[in-house]
């Protein structure tokens, strides 16, 4: 299938948190509650459409243990978007997550857009991290920001996607070189950059990532 | 360290002691001068020195060249040098062109002294970290024996160099920009280097799959010219193998990122032949074999068909098959395109249809597959190219049943063409089958075979297969010339191994039969056929004739397993009797065993392949493995059964099935009753939706009866304050009935003023009569009278006066009684007026009020009719019930059969537990008895001992030949 954009994402954040989930609840449509330990990297891919233009999205899914990092850290700097996860029911994911934007920063592109993802929202009783303290972290540290389950699959989609949105943003203002492999943005086969770039389709998209649909 | 040391030792004796000293001293150089040409000149000494003493250069300088590495990194001659001197300590490859005189000792102890100064350099972890870094160093002179450099420490100890190149930040990342360099030289090293960093490393593979590696390598082979390009188009192609083989994420990604649709043009060779060149052939080959990594049979079933669908979609398949049907293509290349085609065609329908439509450019056009088979039967084609065919027919027909029925009705007599102009697969398989080619019948055989592969119609198809052998001889059947082949084996003089003509008959007779009670009564009803068999079982042969007993073995097995006992003289338990008294149930197991210890078999049950080194390798199909390990165990189970078991089975299968009989038979009747149950339940829930919907109607009715009532009471209401205002009528005629009072008292004035008139008037009366008396004494006295006159008629005066004044109080009085009544008049009509008046309004609010009872009436009627409904509803309901409680009550009582019936089984299980422990009891006792018996001398035959001597040469067999051999 043709695409006009591709990105590349990659989930980071501690293990267990649900990277994997995510990953498998955005291509494939189904929850596994098993955990299986990711080893390394595992990949991912899914066509999505933003603005009536096909976007390819390969996600890099990494493994959350500790002595996965120095493979993972590989990872950054080829990325367009992360997803950077933990889990409202366990507070040390959520407080581990300066060291994992440190690493991210450090790492990756300046224009990588990181959307942070608290997980498990089905699991209300247990909540452990408010709402509103992942939406500070994220105001602070200029994330996107949004609360998902990978179990009833409810913001998978969106999170992804207004990530792409952003990306698609960032792009038209001009901020990514999309000739530039490294910053994990490639132009589709039979696309032209200049039939791609419209102000007023700019002016229209930046209204759209903001909304947040909160169902959770 | 000793090790090194040793090695010097010895070779030190001779002449090179003063280039040690030499060494020694450039080293002192390099660590001690301050002036930078001085230590870059002792560098460039030792770089020269270091191919012919590499040792000793390895020893004294490897320490201060990497500290030249350190520190000097501003002037990038003097790194180069350093790195070019380390290459040549470390790296083995220049040492054998060099010395490629040497003996093979020494090559092995120059390769062991790399791996040494490799271990050395990077025990230090820095060390290749700080190489990492001078690869950033764009100046040619540092980054390409900086390549070569780090390519050499990857071959030497790959998995260490792999780790601590993984643990450094970007240090994949930084390698992969290297392909990025517009020099080829280094790009091309560049490509070597990620050869040897990503062999056997999935982590590092992902990472460098991860970092675009797919679209530059495939960039670079376009480049270069695809398979016309040279050895850098080889190099990448082995690198994209590193990246893919075995690696499911990277193969994933690839299909993904639509890769498998650039590797089409890879394939467009056709028919130009522009020549075929050692690396275009090379080149070639890679290229088919990396698309064979993409749907190798081993991959996850959903990663392999996933890529099958891609490369039938963007035409790689079509560009495969244009390949195979060109001329002039090299037979490596076609034998390995056709293990391509059938890799990709392998279970995947759509792939397989198409295959099948593929025809050869021939006139007539014939199709592939013919064509393909033709080859196959061919004793010509070389031995690789037959069996590509073969995998490819096989790869053809897996799981493809509607294949499997084409390749079989070619041989069937109504689809025959009688014409004869063109061949069929199935005459060139029986072609094969019967030639005198030991090589074409197994493939033949093993190609049939796979035609009824899980296919019981096809099995029982190929039974109605009749050949015509001779002319004037009936037509003979398949099955029976197959196993004619069988028993007249060694006469016909065949080229190649007789034994493997025999496999593959045994095999493809083997598949046949199993599952398949009418076959297997086909080949029983040759009455040839069993003695022939226990014949071969039984006899002491050598050690190839094993195989073919086991075969043989396995066959009989399948006979006595898959028979229906419908043929009297074969029957199950017949057969059984036969294999005890002619070969012994023990020599029958070992037999059959022999199959899968066989080293062969183990080796084809790997791969679905056919790959065999060489000819006589050409004894097992990897399908027929899997066939064995299935039945093995069920047949030795069968066997060792005695015929009492047997029959005790029987008679439990028996009562078994008629249990199952009962048991299914209750089945019947209480799935009769679940639906029954269901209609029931479906009834009850309409029923109880009725209900509520009526209980709802009634609600709303009731509420609509309260509204009316309400509005009911609203309007008594309003009537009650309309009465009111009837009443505050009336009490406004009260108020004004004031006046009544006032009539009643007017009256009594008037009363009071008549009696006062009449009063007034007997005194008017009086004063007449007085005056008229007073008159008549007047006129009769006279003079006196004149006095009395006098004063009489003042007294008439007064009088007169007095009466006047009465007379006018009596007229107003009048008037002002007339005034009254007329008063009394006008309020007497008001009254009466009034009294008219309210009558009209309570008049029309009857009339309302009578309005609404009717209707309360009609709604009360109404409801007491849903009442009704209710109550009729609530009964029927009831009635259900009842119904829904029998039908429970008969299920209950069907389970507690079911559950006696089961504790029957259970209580015939056991006996037939026991019976077995007695059997086995039984069986030792006879043991012991017999061990007795031979301990007494007495001679006790046993079959067994024949063979055992054959048996001492096969090593895996040990452990089952020991208790035999023991009797030796």
């Amino acid at each position: 299938m043709t695409y006009a954009y591709l990105f590349k994402y990659i989930i980071i954040g501690d293990t267990g948190v649900g990277k994997s989930c995510l990953l498998l609840q955005f291509t494939d449509k189904r929850f596994q509650p098993v955990h299986d330990l990711t080893i390394g990297v595992e990949f991912g891919a899914r066509m999505v459409n933003i603005d009536g233009k096909q976007i390819k999205l390969q996600i890099w899914d990494t493994a959350g243990q500790e002595s996965f990092r120095s493979i993972t850290r590989s990872y950054y700097r080829g990325a367009a978007g992360a997803l950077l996860v933990y889990d409202i029911t366990r507070r040390e994911t959520f407080n581990h997550l300066t060291s994992w934007l440190e690493d991210a920063r450090q790492h990756s592109s300046s224009n990588m857009v990181i959307m942070l993802i608290g997980n498990k929202s089905d699991l209300e009783s247990r909540r452990d991290v408010k709402r509103e303290e992942g939406e500070a972290f994220a105001r602070e540290h200029g994330l996107i920001f949004m609360e998902t389950s990978a179990k009833t699959a409810c913001n998978v989609e969106e999170a992804f996607i207004n990530t792409a949105k952003e990306i698609y943003r960032k792009i038209q203002q001009g901020l990514f070189d999309v000739h530039n492999e490294a910053n994990g943005i490639k132009i589709g086969p039979q696309q032209c950059i200049s039939s791609s770039v419209g102000p007023s389709t700019s002016q229209r998209n930046s209204g759209d990532v903001e909304s947040n649909s909160g169902c959770c | 360290m000793n090790f090194l040391r040793g090695v010097m030792g010895g070779q030190s004796a001779g002449p090179q002691h003063t280039e040690a000293e030499t060494i020694q001293k450039l080293c002192d150089r390099v660590a001690s001068s301050t002036l930078l040409d001085d230590r870059r000149n002792a560098v460039r000494a030792l770089k020269s020195l270091s191919k012919k003493y590499r040792l000793e250069v390895g020893i004294q300088a490897m320490e201060h060249l990497i500290h030249v590495l350190q520190t000097d990194r501003s002037d990038s001659e003097i790194i180069g040098y350093a790195l070019d001197t380390l290459y040549n300590i470390i790296s083995n490859d220049e040492e054998e062109e060099v010395d490629d005189v040497e003996e093979e000792n020494s090559t092995r102890q120059s390769e062991d002294l790399g791996s040494q100064f490799t271990e050395i350099f990077i025990k230090q972890q820095e060390n290749v970290t700080l190489l990492l870094s001078l690869l950033e160093e764009f100046d040619f002179h540092v980054r390409w024996p900086g390549v070569k450099l780090l390519t050499s420490l990857l071959k030497q100890l790959g998995p260490q160099v792999q780790q601590i190149i993984l643990v450094s930040p970007m240090g994949v990342s930084r390698l992969m920009d290297l392909l990025a360099d517009s020099r080829e030289v280094i790009r091309n090293d560049g490509v070597l280097l990620l050869q040897a960093l990503t062999r056997s490393n999935g982590a590092i593979q992902k990472i460098v799959a991860f970092e675009n590696a797919f679209e530059r390598l495939l960039d670079i082979i376009t480049e270069e010219g695809n398979s016309d390009g040279g050895i850098v188009v080889e190099d990448c192609l082995i690198l994209l193998q590193n990246l893919l083989k075995n690696n499911n994420s990277n193969q994933n990604f690839f299909k993904e990122g639509s890769y498998i649709q650039r590797m089409k043009p890879w394939f467009e060779v056709g028919d130009e032949n522009s020549g075929w060149s050692a690396q275009k052939v090379t080149n070639l080959h890679l290229m088919l074999q990396l698309v064979r990594v993409l749907v190798s049979p081993t991959n996850p079933p959903g990663a392999t068909s996933s890529c099958q669908k891609a490369m039938f979609q963007c035409g790689l398949l079509q560009q495969l098959c244009t390949i195979l049907m060109a001329t002039g293509v090299p037979a490596d290349i076609l034998t390995e395109t056709i293990n391509t085609v059938s890799e990709v065609i392998r279970g995947c329908q759509v792939n397989q249809d198409y295959f099948a439509s593929v025809n050869a450019p021939s006139n007539p056009p014939r199709p592939a597959i013919v064509v393909l088979l033709m080859s196959m039967v061919n004793e010509r084609q070389p031995f690789v190219l037959r069996c590509a065919v073969l995998y490819c027919f096989q790869c053809f027909l897996y799981k493809n049943q509607k294949g499997q029925g084409e390749i079989v009705s070619t041989l069937l007599p109504s689809t025959i063409d009688a014409t004869g102009s063109s061949v069929s697969a199935g005459q060139l398989l029986c072609g094969g089958l019967f030639s005198t080619d030991s090589l074409s019948n197994w493939c033949a055989a093993v190609a049939l075979a796979h035609a009824l592969q899980e296919n019981a119609t096809q099995k029982e198809q190929l039974l109605r297969v009749q050949l015509a052998t001779s002319i004037g001889n009936p037509p003979v059947s398949l099955l029976q010339q197959c196993t004619n082949i069988l028993s007249q084996g060694d006469k016909i003089d065949r080229r190649g191994s007789k034994i493997q003509t025999r496999i593959g008959l045994l095999m493809l007779l083997c598949t046949w039969l199993s599952n398949c009670p009418i076959a297997v009564t086909h080949f029983l009803h040759n009455s040839a056929n069993v003695p022939f068999l226990t014949g071969q079982i039984a006899e002491n042969l050598g050690e190839e004739e094993q195989l073919v007993q086991g075969l043989c073995a396995l066959l009989l097995g399948i006979s006595i397993y898959f028979n229906d006992n419908s043929l009297e003289n074969y029957m199950k338990e017949k057969l059984k009797q036969l294999i005890e008294k002619r070969i012994g149930k023990e020599n029958f197991v070992e037999k059959l065993g022999f199959i899968s210890k066989h080293e062969l078999y183990s080796r084809a049950s790997q791969k679905p392949q056919p790959n065999f080194p060489s000819p006589e390798y050409m004894i097992f199909d990897h399908e027929f493995t899997k066939l064995v390990k299935e039945l093995e165990g069920v047949i030795t189970k069968a066997i060792y059964k005695s015929s009492e078991e047997d029959k005790k089975e029987e008679e439990v299968k028996k009562t078994l099935e008629q249990h199952d009989s009962i048991v299914t038979h209750y089945k019947n009747v209480i799935r009769e009753q679940d639906l029954q149950l269901d209609d029931l339940k479906q009834q009850i829930s309409t029923l109880k939706c009725q209900n509520e919907q009526l209980q709802t109607a009634v609600t709303q009715q009731a509420s609509q009866i309260q509204q009316h009532k309400d509005q009911y009471n609203l309007l008594k209401v309003q009537l009650g304050k309309d009465n009111q205002h009837q009443g505050s009528y009336s009490d406004g005629a009260q108020m004004n009935g004031i006046q009544p009072e006032e009539i009643g008292r007017l009256r009594e004035e008037i009363e009071e003023l008549k009696s006062n008139r009449e009063l007034l008037q007997s005194q008017l009366a009086e004063k007449d009569f007085l005056i008229e008396n007073l008159k008549s004494s007047q006129t009769s006295p006279g003079t006196n009278e004149a006095t009395a006159s006098a004063r009489d008629s003042e007294q008439i005066a007064e009088l007169k006066q007095e009466m006047a004044t009465l007379k006018s109080q009596l007229i107003s009085q009048s008037v002002e009684i007339t005034k009254l009544q007329t008063e009394k008049q006008e309020l007497l009509q008001k009254t009466e007026a009034f009294a008219k008046s309210v009558p009209v309004p309570g008049e029309s609010e009857t009339a309302k009020t009578t309005d609404v009872e009717g209707r309360l009436a009609a709604l009360l009627q109404e409801t007491i009719e849903l009442k009704n409904e209710i109550k009729a509803l609530s009964e029927e309901r009831t009635a259900i019930k009842e119904q829904l409680d029998s039908s429970n009550s008969t299920i209950a009582t069907l389970q507690n059969e079911r559950n006696k019936l089961e504790g029957d089984i259970t209580d015939s299980k056991k006996e037939q537990d026991d019976l077995l422990v007695l059997l086995a009891d039984q069986d030792q006792k006879m043991l012991s008895l017999k061990n007795k018996l031979k301990e007494l001398g007495h001679p006790v035959e046993e079959e067994d001992e024949l063979e055992s001597g054959d048996q001492d040469d096969e090593d895996d067999e040990d452990e089952d030949d020991g208790k035999d051999q023991d009797h030796i």
